[in-house]
């Protein structure tokens, strides 16, 4: 009995060992859209976000209709955030522009670079480094005919241990010659979370 | 007699444990869009996921010269399914096209409910499209 009682115990522990049991933190690279982990704004959440704004917009007829088979010129501002969480609204919108560079609808500038354009037209016209007759002189860009704006908002609602948060993307695509808005869009994301009855 | 017995118990006892930490089933169901023939193919690669929904439609169409295809999944359960699903396009030569951009989304889908997908296509060189639908539960 005793015998039985000891292997049973060892073929147990055997198992258990063999299936990993470590007092280190186990590290290990993940998918990008994986399961939720929390209520709060994921990375997949953004992505997911990214994806279906600039599906939305590259489809959408009234898009079609101000672009008219010309690749008119675009800047994306920064998305603004309206929620108590940090989110690198920046990064969003470099994804965005990314895509839809990609779909070659647009041309695009970006006005957050302008500064660092007229330093290197300065340094081209007076450090003296410069071939003049290449160096490149102010007043030759692309005027921005379109720009994408946007927002993101968010309502938290907690009752007793479970915290619902909503999420909402909204942007718009604004014609600066007419003023029209020429698309808008939106993604909403809902999660709940429910926190543990007992835990530190 | 006794020590078989015990021997029994052993293999179950480590085949419990190891089916316990963890065995999770990774295929799904996808359906392949071919734009330019308009065949699609379904594949049911998960046992579990062939009995929770099935492929009732596939459309395709254009806009603004990028392919655009429509899917609609049925539930054949009587309970909420929580998927994920992505739609991925590939060129004429087979080659995907910018992978990465395109995500798993979320679908939850309610009993018996059939629901509409769509994906469009990330340049007009994507040709052909691919659904893949998983369970969330495969999702780590």
């Amino acid at each position: 009995m005793k015998k039985t009682f000891w292997l049973m115990t060892s073929v147990a522990v055997a198992a258990l060992w063999l299936t990993g049991c470590a007092s280190t933190p186990r590290v290990r690279e993940v998918e990008l859209d994986r399961a939720p982990i929390s209520s709060k704004l994921e990375p997949q959440d953004v992505r997911r976000t990214v994806e279906k704004m600039a599906e939305s917009l590259l489809s959408a007829p009234g898009v079609r209709e101000a672009v008219g088979g010309t690749r008119p010129v675009l800047d994306v501002e920064p998305l603004k955030n309206r929620t108590t969480q940090h989110v690198d609204m920046v990064s969003i919108t470099d994804s965005l522009r990314m895509q839809l560079l990609r779909s070659g609808m647009f041309r695009f500038v970006d006005k957050s670079t302008s500064g660092t354009d007229i330093e290197f037209m300065d340094a081209q016209a007076n450090l003296g480094l410069t071939d003049q007759k290449k160096a490149i002189r102010p007043g030759q860009q692309s005027a921005a005919q379109m720009y994408l704006t946007g927002a993101l908002s968010e309502i938290k609602t907690q009752v007793g241990r479970t915290v619902d948060q909503y999420y909402k993307f909204s942007m718009t695509l604004k014609d600066l010659r007419s003023g029209e808005l020429v698309w808008a869009d939106e993604q909403e994301i809902r999660k709940e979370s429910v926190k543990p009855r007992v835990g530190f | 007699m006794k020590r078989m017995t015990t021997l029994a118990g052993a293999v179950l006892l480590t085949t419990a444990l190891v089916t316990l930490t963890g065995c999770v089933e990774t295929a799904g169901t996808s359906v392949l869009t071919d734009h330019v023939t308009g065949s699609s193919l379904v594949l049911e690669d998960s046992t579990r996921l062939r009995d929770q929904i099935q492929v009732l439609k596939v459309n395709y169409d254009e806009v603004n010269g990028l392919k655009r295809v429509h899917i609609t999944l049925q539930s054949t359960k009587h309970r909420r399914l929580r998927l994920n699903y992505r739609i991925v396009w590939f060129d004429a030569n087979g080659m995907e096209i910018d992978p990465a951009t395109k995500t798993y989304r979320n679908l939850i889908l309610e009993g018996r409910d059939a629901v509409t997908v769509t994906g469009v296509a990330n340049s007009p060189a994507c040709v052909t499209s691919k659904l893949r639908v998983r369970d969330l539960e495969t999702a780590d």
